[in-house]
Order: structure tokens, then sequence, then C-alpha cells
């Protein structure tokens, strides 16, 4: 089945030489919800950005459903803008500051043309089923609490019934108490609406909680994919290993040695093999390529679970 | 056991337009000596502005605060302002949230490390004085720390600037330290490092330290006494396994299932409502409009902290 | 609004400035005689109630002539400063939109500008085009474009990483839209500012082009003009000279609060605890 949104082989490499992306290659399965782990500097607000068609790729290709991102950009900005939304990190910081809820909420509708009373109708709809009160309305986005600002936030982006939401960070900023409950909002929109959902976060147990497939990045590259479950029981790869056991109460704490590289001089070989508990020597000169390994895909030569890479003929 | 720092009453007031917010409505807490506390709160929790009282590093809008806090003999809150200035990074030291403004951008790592040594000893040579500042740094797993000591703060990552100061923090030799959220910025990997450099300054430090977290799960696996603070209150105080395993207070039960857990499925917890305003000022409990276990009761009678079993206290009376 | 009348600066502020708008406004109506009618017998009169504040060399009632100045200061300032602030403000937003080497050639166009004294300009253009009011509004207009523009290039470059604007791009707004409804709301404060306290400024060199003849052409009354001429009979009276320079003196100071006042008030930070 063709995925929802897919990346191929996509690099992305900044006019000051640094590689924030370097080839990523990644389906997002249609109404499915998955995962992208990674910390910073792993380049997943960069992947999230080229997804949104907010930065060109230098190489490589953006497909959605199948076309390629380009074409359907050319064909028209605003009807690629009704199929992709994403919510930013800093939910109060996206809302224009000068315009009151009333007037952000009525926006996207107005940007696109969508018949008034219609589209309003529709928000006030989900206004109800986010738990916004009316009173708010008036109100400006620094006068209401963190919560609220993400809740108008999903408000503005669903709205226009994208088939694709990219949420960055969405329990970001976030109280523990009221985590759960916009993470459960946001579930039952997704299952209403059929949306292809992409959660960026370094928060693991809602990522395993409530996604499908993990992607977990590292400087810019894919290190890991699989399903969701299989890869929190039995990570392949070293870093997700790493990532997981830093979970308070996680049994066998992997501490990892050494900074996270710079993305501008990515180490040779496997780039995380400066702080890799278990590299060897051919892990310092060759650059391991994604393979299959018990189900999971991973990109190491000596993955955690199934074989080892084959030796490459001298 | 003794207690190192011996919180009473604590109330702190402060102008806002809105009408005045009480932002510590009364905290009672002990420190104990050689233990790490882990205070846990939520946004309007008051837990920052408690560490900010401490060392009395209070914004001018500050209306009213009242309350004792007796270190070594000494209320803190009395302290006049010169004594304070003194015992503030000699005896009291704190450790911020955000690596990257805590430093001075224009001085290096070196002259941050030597300007903490010379306060506490201020005869040393120069000689003396860079050698216990790499040494400081070697105690925080800093790699190479001489090239390290003429590095500007810009210059190094999020974690090494947390090292830093947790370093500019051991050469301070505080009686009381006091961090604030200090792995919140900081990514996954790079956090459990510095918690791991937590659990050696307890040897290293010999008083006490007080780990202010939003993270439950992460301050009852550092920590031993675990103080839950909501809406500018103390609701429950203890060690931090059997808070954890066995909560009192109904605002820690349900924060703690809200957890996420690994493997669970359906709907996640969460606790209705939204935190008190700190302009109100409620007649019962503080947790009462949110409480599932709420009655009459709670909402008229305001609920002090009483002692619940040998060494664990909660405000509830349901919890006694 | 609240804010600003806080202080005691800023409400003496809004009340002379109010005072200088009305009798700008009215002067017609309210000035007790044609500020061009001579009365030579009556020439160097003191306070009187007939003539409340004297008259000058030609007996001509200084209250009136004042009053007609407040209208002629008003007149030439919130004109050119509105040409100044439009014109600026797009050139600024250009500047900051554009690729570096066209931004570096608005930005030496700026410098150039800036590094001109008005006074020299006045004297290049009446030299060559002769004296006029519209004249003196555009020689003041064009001094000021280098001062809105680099506020307002500074504004959004500052805007230029906030989420909010990126937000809208993913909503899908258009170019067009982000500018108009989002970025130019939030960029007013410091340039409404920044006309207010230009005010006083433009008062100044009116007067002083006017002193100096290059300004308003007699016998039209601006306040540098009565200046000139009381400066001119000093020896005869010292009454006009004062009763303008004051005029002079507290509407500078009027306006000067009155924009200070603002910008305490519109900017979030100052104030807060």
């Amino acid at each position: 089945m063709t995925p929802a949104a897919e990346l191929r082989g996509v690099g992305v490499t900044f006019p000051s030489g640094v590689g924030a992306l370097s080839n990523v290659s990644l389906g997002l399965p249609a109404g499915a919800v998955t995962g992208l782990v990674g910390e910073s500097g792993s380049g997943k607000t960069t992947l999230c950005r080229v997804l949104m068609g907010l930065q060109a790729a230098s190489s490589g290709t953006v497909l959605f459903g199948g076309e390629p991102l380009p074409a359907l950009l050319a064909r028209g900005r605003l009807a690629f803008r009704r199929q992709a939304q994403m919510l930013l990190q800093d939910a109060a910081g996206s809302l224009s500051p000068r315009m009151t809820l009333r007037r952000l909420l009525a926006e996207p509708a107005a940007i696109h043309g969508l018949p008034r009373k219609e589209a309003w109708a529709r928000t006030e709809g989900l206004m109800r089923r986010l738990g916004l009160s009316p009173d708010l309305l008036d109100k400006y986005p620094h006068q209401v609490s963190g919560g609220q600002a993400r809740r108008v936030a999903v408000a503005r982006a669903l709205v226009l019934r994208p088939a694709l939401l990219v949420a960055d960070e969405p329990t970001a900023g976030l109280d523990v108490s009221v985590q759960g409950e916009l993470l459960n909002l946001l579930l039952d929109l997704q299952a209403e609406l059929g949306l292809t959902l992409l959660v960026c976060s370094h928060n693991l147990p809602v990522i395993r909680r409530i996604t499908t497939e993990t992607v977990v990045m590292y400087l810019g590259e894919v290190v890991e994919h699989g399903p969701t479950a299989a890869l929190f029981t039995s990570p392949a790869h070293p870093y997700t290993a790493a990532l997981l056991s830093t979970r308070p109460g996680a049994p066998g704490r992997i501490t990892l040695h050494g900074e996270v590289p710079s993305p501008v001089h990515p180490p040779a070989g496997c780039r995380f093999h400066t702080r890799c508990p278990q590299a060897q020597t051919r892990c310092t000169t060759e650059h391991p390529e994604l393979r299959q390994a018990a189900g999971q895909t991973v990109r190491c030569h000596y993955p955690l679970v199934g074989d080892p890479a084959p030796q490459e003929m001298a | 056991m003794t207690a190192l720092l011996r919180i009473t009453g604590l109330h702190l007031d402060a102008r806002t337009p809105r009408g005045t917010a009480h932002i510590l409505r009364g905290i009672d807490l002990d420190v104990g000596q050689g233990r790490i506390v882990g205070v846990v709160g939520e946004s309007g929790s008051g837990k920052s502005t408690l560490a900010l009282a401490l060392l009395r590093l209070l914004p001018g809008n500050v209306t009213r605060l009242d309350g004792q806090a007796v270190m070594d003999g000494t209320d803190l809150l009395a302290l006049p302002d010169a004594a304070m200035g003194a015992w503030r990074g000699s005896r009291i030291a704190m450790i911020f949230q955000d690596p990257a403004t805590a430093l001075n951008p224009l001085f290096t790592i070196g002259t941050h490390l030597r300007d903490v040594l010379r306060r506490r000893q201020p005869g040393l040579s120069r000689a003396a004085l860079r050698t216990q500042a790499e040494a400081a740094l070697r105690r925080v797993e800093i790699a190479d720390p001489a090239a390290r000591l003429r590095a500007y703060p810009h210059e190094l990552s999020g974690g090494m600037r947390q090292r830093v100061m947790i370093a500019m923090a051991l050469l301070a030799q505080p009686t009381l330290l006091l961090a604030d959220e200090p792995t919140t910025a900081l990514d996954a990997t790079v956090e459990a490092g510095i918690i791991g450099l937590f659990r050696g300054l307890r040897a290293d430090l010999g008083g006490a330290i007080l780990f202010i977290s939003h993270d439950l799960a992460l301050v009852a696996d550092l920590c031993d006494d675990i103080a839950v603070l909501y809406g500018g209150l103390v609701v429950e105080t203890g060690p931090a396994p059997a808070v954890t395993t066995d909560p009192a207070h109904p605002y820690t039960a349900a924060l703690l299932a809200c957890a996420i857990e690994d493997g669970g499925s359906g709907r996640l917890p969460s606790i209705p409502g939204d935190v008190p305003d700190p302009v109100t000022e409620p007649p019962g409990c503080i947790f009462a409009p949110r409480c599932p276990l709420v009655e009459a009761r709670c909402r008229a009678e305001p609920q002090p902290l009483r002692p619940v079993s040998p060494g664990r206290a909660a405000a509830c009376w349901k919890a006694a | 609004m609240r804010r600003m009348l806080a202080t005691p600066a800023g409400v003496l502020g809004a009340l002379i400035v109010g005072a200088v708008l009305l009798a700008a406004q009215f002067a017609p109506w309210i000035a007790p005689y044609d500020p061009d009618a001579l009365a030579v017998l009556d020439r160097f009169a003191g306070l009187s109630r007939a003539h409340l504040l004297g008259t000058d060399q030609l007996g001509r009632d200084l209250y009136s002539r004042l009053l007609h100045g407040a209208t002629v200061a008003m007149g030439v300032s919130l004109t050119s400063i509105a040409i100044a602030a439009l014109s600026g403000t797009a050139l600024g937003i250009l500047a900051a939109s554009v690729p570096a080497a066209w931004e570096r050639l608005i930005l030496v166009a700026f410098d150039i500008i800036a590094s001109f004294p008005s006074i020299v300009l006045a004297l290049a253009v009446v030299a060559v085009f002769g004296p006029s009011n519209a004249h003196l509004v555009g020689i003041v207009a064009v001094t000021l474009v280098p001062q809105f523009g680099r506020v307002a290039r500074a504004q959004v470059l500052t805007l230029r990483a906030a989420p909010f604007l990126e937000a809208e791009r993913i909503l899908g707004a258009s170019p067009l839209r982000i500018m108009w409804s989002h970025v130019l709301p939030n960029i007013a404060g410091p340039l409404i500012v920044l006309a207010s306290m230009e005010v006083p400024v433009v008062i100044t060199i009116e007067a002083g082009l006017s002193f100096i003849g290059l300004g308003v052409r007699p016998p039209l009354a601006s306040w540098g003009t009565l200046i000139y001429d009381g400066y001119s009979y000093l020896s005869d009276s010292t009454l006009p000279v004062l009763v303008a320079s004051l005029a002079l003196a507290a509407a500078t100071l009027g306006f000067t609060l009155f924009g200070e006042a603002l910008r305490d008030a519109v900017d979030p930070r100052a104030g807060r605890g």
C-alpha cells in the first residue's frame, strides 16, 4: 500500500556546509501513528520541515501519496497545505501575539477560502472536543495556559481536515497531569479523521504507548526503524538501547560516554562509534548501511539482534 | 536524624496586575543532613520560587515573605542582605535549569572556577587554583580539563556546561546545594550522566541537596526523600521509595497514575481541571477541586501537613 | 493608554499634546484676532486682556499668531512624519526581505541621507527650487526616512525567527498576508513610539528652518518666524521672543514626555517585575 508520505534518500545540507540529514528513507503508513525519536542534532526537526515543504531537500525525493512534493506544490500551494499540517513545539509561540483566539481559529478557513459558516461550525465542534471554552475566544495567546494554546493549535490544524499531521514534541512544556488528556484527544481525532500522524518526541513512554512504528535518528541518519513494541523490548541498535535505558527505573542503565559529535564533522565510519559501548575496528572505518535484522531495519555492523553485517569483499 | 534545614510556615506573595498572587502558601519542609531531597511539583506549585526564596533572590514585586528557614541555627529569611550575600555561593549554592545562561559568556571556564575557589580559599596561588580547578573538572568527568579551562561557555555543549556548574558547586563546598531542574534542558542520554554525578555529589558534599524537578520518576530514582508540592503547599513528604509505591496524598497518587505505563493500553490517565490560580484563596484543601476522593469536609477545612506514619506526612485527613 | 497616564510625566505630556493639537486644529476659531491683522499703533503691547500675550512689532496679536503657529508646526510635523514613516517602514521591510546585495544598497542609501544635515539639504533645495511649505515637508520627511527604515528593518529581522510566522506559512498563508496581518501589527509598536518621539524633533527643525528664513514664508505664523521676529526686535521688547520660545519649549517637552510614556507603555518589558 502506498505510504501516505515518503522520503527517499533525502539529504539536507545547509549553505554553511552543515549536513542536517543524510540519506534518509522513511515511509509513513497511511492512517497510522509513527514515532520519531532523536536527541538534539539528530535531524528530526529538519526531517519534519522537509516533510512539510518548509525546507528544500538537497538530494533525494519527498513523496505524498506517491506524488513528488515539488510537483504538488507547483500545482497548488494551498491544496498541499490542506493535506499536510504541523503542530509546532512552541504552541503558544505559534499563535500570532496580537490576534485574539477567535481570529486565530477563524484564520485557516479564511486563508483557504472555505465557506465561513460551515468552517466555523466545524471549528466550534473541534473546540468542544478539545475542551476549549467559548469565553477564551476573546483572549490573546499570552493570556491562556500552555495547554490551552496547544489545543488551539490542534484546532487550527485540524479544521482543514489534513491527511497528514506532524506533531513536534506535543507534550513539551505540558504538566504530566494534563499530558494524558491532550494525547487522548489527539488520538481520538486521529482515529476519527483517519489521520496519518507523525509524533516527534523525546518522551519515550509516550512514543511506546501511542505509536505502531518508531524511527530512531542519530546525527542526521536513521539508525533504527521498526514496530514499536519490538523496538522497545529488544532494540537492535546500541544507541536505541542506550536511549531506552535512560528511562528512570529501566533495567541496566547504559551510560554513553562523550558528547554528541557536532553535525559539522560527523565521525568517520559509523557516526555513533565514538560513543558506542561496543564499537569495534570495523565501525571506525566502514559506514554501515540500513539492513534488516530480525524484523527491524537497523544501521549497524553488529546489531543487538539478528546477525552481524556481512563483511564487505576486501 | 538532624534536620540540616528546617523550613516552617514559608509564605510568599507577589503583586501582579490581577491582584496579589499567593505563590507559597505556608511551606513546611525538613531537609536532613546528608540527604538528597526531591521537591516535585508541576507548574504553579511554587517549587522554583521556593529555591529562590531560600537564596533571597526574589523579584521586586514580592510583597510578603514570612516564615522561617533555619540552617545551622540561622534563619535564612531573616539574614540581613550583606550577610546573605556572604552565604550565597559559599554556604548555599544553586545549580540553575538553563546551562546556556547560567555562565557569564565573557569569562572562561577557568575564571568561573577560580572565582569560586578564591572565595573559599582566598590565599591560594595561581598554580594551586589551576590544579584544583582541573581536579574539579575531572571529577565531573570532563575530558581534557586543562584545555577546557581556557574555553568560553559558548564553546561547550549544554551537558558540559551543566557539569561545569556542578564542578563549581563542588568547589564551593556548600552546606546546602539547590538544583533547580538541572537536567530538564538536556537530552536524555546526557541527563543520565548528570544524574550519576549527582549521586556522587551527595558523598562529596556532606551537606544536603535539594533537587527540584517536575519529573516524579526521576526524583524517585535519585532522591532519598520526596516532598510533593501543589499550589504553593507541601502536600506530602516521606522517603522516596515509600511515597512512590504507597502514596498517602490523593494528588501524589493521581500524579503517579499519570506516568505512562509500558505495555498499558486504553485511555491515558490525567487529572481533570487546572492548577489553582495563585490569586485565589480557597477556603479548604488546595487540591479539593480536582480530587477524586473529595468530600464536603475537604472543601471547608484547610488541610495542614500531618504525620501519617513515622517519617511520612500528608496534607489530607483521609491519609492519617 | 491606562499605563501611559500612570506617571505624572505621562499625564503632563498627554495634556500638553492635547492642548497643542486642539490649538492646531481650531486655531481659526479660537484665535481672537486674525494673525495677520496689523495694528501698528499697538506694537509691543504688554500682557493685557485685549492681547493675552501682547503684540509683536507690527501690532499683530501674539496669542493668535501662536495658535496659528501650532497649526503650522503640527501640519508640517505630522505630514512629514507620516510620509517618512510610510516610506521608511516600507523600505525597512524591503531591506529585511531582499537578498543581501539589495539590502546593502538600501542601507547605504540610508547612511547617505542620514549624514546630510537637514539645514544643508534645505539650503540646497531652496536654492534650486525656491522656498515653499511643500518643500519643507519634503525635506524633513527625507531626513527622517533612515530612522524609520532602520527600526522597521531591525524589527522584521527580530521577528523572522518567530514560530508564529512559520505556523502561518504552514497553514498556507501567502507572504502578503503574513506581512499585512502578522508582521506589521507586531512591528508597529516601536514605530509608533518613534513617530511620536520625532514630533518634537520636527517641530524644532521646522522652527529652526523658519528662523533662518528657509521655512514657512512670512507673514505665515510659525513659531520659528515668531522667534525670529522677536529676536530681531529684542531691544524693543523681550515679550515676543519669550512667548514664542516658551511655546516651542513647552510643545517639545510635552511631545517628548508623551512619546516616552508611550514607549514605556508599549514595551512589555518596561515596568514588569
